[in-house]
């Protein structure tokens, strides 16, 4: 006989960790005990004859439940006791970690053939779930995960669920939280878009059936609502697109099957295990060019955004759809956050919707859908949210103080973070919008609440007009927390080495715009860091370029390539470059003439370059002249063209003479080689610098071709980019966090 | 030397940088004299029940759309000490003048602030001139002090202010409370987009003429009205640090909607160029009150029947569930509307 103790932690609470040990003990006939030691950790004591133990840890490693994730495990011998059977134990006092709240998962092939059999008690039920799916941190109130801290509490078990969830030999169904069924579960619902129901024996069909006839729906998820409509109809497309007012951001695609998204998108191993995973991100996809999509789905884009379903509802829906696949995006008028209750669709999304399908379980926690598309290869969060947050991140060094970072403030990200975890929030959105700024500060406080902690350092941006520093303010007044301001690009360049767990590094940033040490817009930088950001020094960057009238060139790259031209053009001439008004290129020229502020925002440069090839002229949501330029570089080639490098200063105006000397034939092979030239540029530069590792961060680093143009480039230096994070704005708040981390 | 460690026109801007300015040098100052003092950073301050305030004018051009510096400098000395609710009775004026500029520029100033002074019935009753060598200034500069006394109107606004609250007996910030209306006499931003279309390079299709105006025979009226809680004239940093002054020093939250705001189209078109926001946008001849709400009605209408508040509306009100200055946007969002900086900082990443 022998005997062992084993602390597994991870997320281990919450995915049917305990019942499924029960179940691999006493099918290996071992003695002993698993039991909650109140946090991510589960002990486990195991006693027997030497076969059974090493058949007992050959399952454990082999059958672990799904969604469950070991961190961390821990094996030691212990002595033999006289116990001679198996239990779980009730949860122990010892908080030796805090549990982690789990995160959404999409129902499992499990429950969805339940769903799909005639014969099953659940058949046809989209609220099926066990114990390795369902939603999670959406409906949850508080922890521990036990059904009546969540939203599920509204629907007590019927008999049979009962009997079930006591049942320790039903291996899914057997202390699983969030479990129900026809009977005592939730309830779906057809309404109007006033809210009138429809009577309906089948309303999901009905619901499907309305889509097909061209009526736009919204549709309750578990994170939020999503609006449906059919893909392959421009009229319908462009009806939703004028009642969101969101003239060309791309709508997410839902589909049935990974073979449905075939038929429009091209789909790499590594994407479509991406689309498979129990987090079912939107994966930006290569569009067929043959694609039977609308074009106003993702209009002048080569990707498209495609996700499979992840409820019960979704895939019920889908499935009456003829082409198994609709436009799923989110439910929210444009510049606001997405609804997640009835009301909110009713007043918000009226005459955005026709219909309504709804259900009556509370969704607690706003999740929007993640977004991820790989770019040379590699896994870039574009958002980071349902399925993966709020699971916490954890890093090499050690944070002795409480703390909680604000992020940035579009796109916003914050995070409560202590000893090496960082919890970042899932997606929050544009916190210069008021009710976002709160919904900010709200799931702050939940995870500090959930987690029992009271921040003692706040992190901010430097940027004076970011409302997320405002909000940081008010955090450090409420709970006497130190208030610390980290440089933008500072953070973006820590965020991607906290990924690394590096401390020195050279960092390439290439972003939009954030404020600069020196008052200047900064956003195309290199910056040797060192001390995880104790010190650092800004050695090159794109050259700097006057920024008359702030955020607004942001939205009109004519103006940007006006400001880029008038560095070496009189402005006689730049009217024949840029499609502006002439008033308003007599005031952009007045305005210049007294201008103090400059930039050097790689972002800027690319919109710039988006308006000069008249691929686009006006922003309508973030980085689109951007994202519109790398699309067309889709076949282009490399051409003959460099990018000096002065003093430290790479110099992008020699772009635009380039361009302009040499005429404008081949746009995608320009739009290609200024792309990958300026990953070249930019890695130049850094190695200048003799680097060990280089990072790439900020939101540019998305970009394909720049990326490209770094790693080919880059003499055999590693470049590292972020895959925890996103390299955008939504990864800031994990790069405040590291700056006050210190050694563990 | 530091950025930090000089002034730069940031300090001068109105915004921020300007209120550091005032809280860590010149508060050293404030001694607490007065009924209305330093410490009150208002427009003017009150002794003895004289009302008592002064304003330097550097306006480029100094001949613009609506107007010029020598009507500026009288209407900006005379609203001020209009917006404690005191009566203007007479102005000193002190000009400084750069070496070379035309007589015939300073006689038209001149000209102009004597029917500016006509127009608010207000005497000027002493004055300073000095000349400085060519290039050490631009052009002009003119100073404007004034005095003012307490008009029986403003007796019988605050009594009716009475009725909900223990006012001071000066229109002061601290007078606001919960539930007063918010109204602007007339459209913002008129003269900060005529001076900008004024300077050399500039022209807008359209011509928008500034508002310079005395404000005082107008705010004797609406006293008469009552219920006028406080005044306060947006000229540098505009309604965004008007709003931000009064939640501070009342501690309310002030709630204002956009699409109430009267705007000029020409106004909106050319802040769409220039990148500004028309909350920061500086105005000469409006003022803002915050107004009991049972009055709301007959001050409107009283504005209504002047020239100078043709076009006034209530645009908000004071709340004490919310903190700061939140503005409803037009697609149906809030934002907070914060001080300006003094420049634009780029936000957009
Ligand atoms: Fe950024
Ligand atoms: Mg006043
Ligand atoms: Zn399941
Ligand atoms: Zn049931």
């Amino acid at each position: 006989m022998k005997a062992y103790r084993i602390l597994v932690s991870g997320i281990v609470q919450g995915v049917g960790f305990r019942p499924f040990i029960y179940r691999i003990a006493v099918k290996s006939n071992v003695y002993g005990y698993v039991k909650n030691l109140g946090g991510s950790e589960v002990e486990i004591k195991i006693i027997g004859r030497e076969e059974n133990i090493g058949k007992f840890f050959s399952l454990l490693f082999s059958k672990i439940p799904p969604p469950a994730k070991i961190e961390k495990i821990l094996i030691e011998e212990d002595n033999v006791q006289d116990i001679h059977e198996f239990k779980i134990l009730p949860s122990g006092n010892v908080v030796n970690e805090p549990s982690q709240i789990p995160p959404d998962l999409s129902i499992c092939d499990d429950c969805l053939r339940e769903i799909l059999d005639p014969k099953d008690r659940r058949y046809k039920y989209p609220f099926n779930s066990c114990a390795y799916c369902g939603p999670r941190y959406s409906m949850l109130y508080k922890i521990p995960y036990d059904r009546e801290n969540t939203a599920m509490r509204d629907f007590p078990l019927c008999d049979k669920c009962k009997a079930e969830y006591e049942d320790p030999e039903n291996e899914r169904r057997f202390d699983a939280q969030g479990i129900s069924c026809p009977i005592c579960g939730p309830k779906v619902f057809l309404s109007t878009s006033d809210g009138e129901i429809i009577q309906d024996k089948d309303p999901i069909a009905t619901a499907a059936k309305l889509i097909e006839e061209g009526y736009i729906l919204a549709i309750k998820g578990i994170g939020g609502f999503h609006i449906a409509a059919n893909p392959f109809d421009d009229d319908v497309v462009i009806k939703l697109r004028e009642r969101k007012n969101r003239p060309q951001q791309p709508f997410a695609l839902m589909a049935l099957s990974v073979d449905v998204i075939k038929k429009y998108a091209e789909v790499s191993q590594l994407e479509e295990e991406l689309l498979k995973s129990l987090e079912r991100p939107i994966v930006l996809l290569r569009k067929k060019e043959d694609s039977e999509i609308s074009k106003y789905v993702s209009p002048y884009l080569d990707r498209e955004g495609f996700f499979l379903y992840y409820t019960g509802l979704h895939y019920l829906l889908l499935d009456n759809l003829k082409e198994k696949i609709s436009i799923m995006t989110s439910g929210n008028k444009h510049g606001l956050p997405m609804c997640t209750d009835e009301e909110c669709v009713k007043t918000k999304l009226k005459g955005v919707v026709d219909y309504i399908l709804y259900h009556n379980r509370k969704i607690v926690n706003r999740v929007d859908d993640s977004v991820i598309r790989i770019s040379s290869g590699r896994i870039m969060f574009l958002r980071r949210s349902r399925g993966y947050a709020p699971t916490w991140i954890r890093i090499k060094r050690k944070l002795r103080k409480v703390t909680v970072a604000v992020g940035a403030e579009l796109q916003n990200v914050g995070a409560v973070a202590f000893d090496d975890k960082v919890i970042l929030t899932q997606y929050i959105g544009d916190t210069d919008e008021l009710n976002t700024l709160e919904e900010l500060e709200k799931y702050i406080k939940f995870f500090l609440n959930t987690y029992h902690l009271t921040p003692e350092v706040i992190v901010a941006d430097k940027n004076p007009a970011y409302q997320s520093t405002r909000l940081a303010s008010k955090l450090s007044e409420e709970y006497s927390a130190e208030l610390v301001q980290v440089q933008h690009h500072l953070a973006h360049g820590l965020s991607a080495m906290a990924e690394y767990g590096l401390n020195d590094a050279v960092g390439i940033i290439i972003d939009g715009i954030g404020y600069g040490d020196d008052g200047n817009g900064w956003g195309g930088e290199v910056i040797n860091i060192k001390d995880h950001g104790e010190k650092y020094s800004r050695e090159y960057h794109l050259k700097y370029v006057p920024y008359t009238g702030g955020d607004i060139n942001s939205l009109k790259p004519d103006r940007m390539l006006a400001l880029f031209l008038s560095t070496f053009m009189n402005w006689n001439e730049i009217q024949n470059y840029v499609k502006l008004s002439d008033t308003e290129l007599k005031v952009l020229e007045y305005q210049t003439r007294k201008n103090r502020l400059f930039t050097s925002s790689t972002g800027r440069f690319l919109d710039s370059i988006s308006a000069l090839l008249d691929i686009c002229h006006y922003r309508t949501y973030e980085g689109e002249p951007a994202i519109k330029l790398e699309a067309f570089a889709r076949n282009g080639k490399l051409l003959d063209f460099e990018f000096p490098i002065i003093n430290n200063e790479i110099d992008t105006t020699a772009a635009f003479k380039w361009i302009i000397e040499n005429g404008i034939q081949d746009k995608p092979s320009i739009a290609y080689t200024i792309q990958y030239e300026l990953g070249k540029a930019l890695v130049r530069a850094a190695l200048k610098l003799n680097p060990e590792k280089i990072v790439v961060s900020g939101g540019a680093s998305v970009n394909e071709y720049i990326l490209k143009g770094m790693i080919e480039n880059s003499e055999g230096v590693e470049i590292l980019t972020q895959s925890k994070v996103p390299p955008g704005d939504g990864g800031i708040a994990l790069g405040q966090v590291y700056y006050i981390s210190e050694e563990k | 030397m530091s950025n930090k460690d000089i002034i730069t026109l940031l300090h001068g801007a109105g915004g921020s940088y300007m209120h550091s300015l005032i809280k860590n040098v010149f508060m050293k100052l404030n001694d607490n004299y007065g009924e209305v003092g330093l410490e009150m950073l208002d427009d003017a301050a009150v002794i003895n029940d004289t009302v008592i305030s002064t304003d330097s004018f550097i306006v480029r051009p100094i001949f613009f759309k609506g107007g010029d510096i020598g009507r500026l400098s009288v209407s900006g000395t005379v609203n001020d000490i209009a917006m404690m609710g005191g009566n203007p009775i007479a102005l000193s004026l002190a000009i400084v003048m750069e070496e070379g500029f035309p007589l015939s520029d300073l006689e038209k100033i001149v000209d102009s602030i004597k029917k500016t002074a006509e127009e608010a019935d207000v005497h000027i009753v002493t004055g300073d001139t000095k000349v400085m060598e060519k290039g050490s200034l631009d052009k002009i500069i003119i100073n404007t002090s004034g005095i003012g006394n307490r008009p029986p109107q403003l007796d019988y606004n605050i009594n009716t202010l009475r009725k909900n609250r223990q006012p001071s007996r000066w229109l002061v910030p601290t007078n606001l409370r919960p539930g007063d209306k918010i109204i602007v006499s007339g459209t913002i931003g008129d003269h900060e987009i005529s001076i900008l279309s004024s300077r050399e390079g500039i022209g807008f299709e359209a011509n928008v003429k500034s508002d310079v105006a005395p404000l005082n025979k107008l705010m004797l009226k609406l006293l008469e009205v009552g219920g006028i809680a406080d005044a306060k004239d947006p000229t540098r940093g505009g309604l965004a640090d008007l709003l931000n002054d009064w939640s501070e020093k009342s501690g309310l939250g002030i709630y204002i909607k956009e699409e109430d705001i009267p705007v000029r189209e020409e106004v909106r078109a050319a802040v769409e160029f220039l990148g500004m926001d028309i909350l920061e946008l500086s105005n000469e001849g409006k003022v803002v009150l915050a107004v009991s709400p049972e009055y709301e009605k007959d001050v409107l209408e009283e504005l209504h029947s002047d020239p100078l508040g043709k076009y006034a509306t209530t645009i908000g009100e004071v709340r004490k569930d919310i903190s700061g200055v939140i503005m409803e946007t037009v697609i149906g969002g809030q934002r907070y509307v914060g001080r300006p900086i003094g420049s634009p900082v780029p936000r957009i990443c």
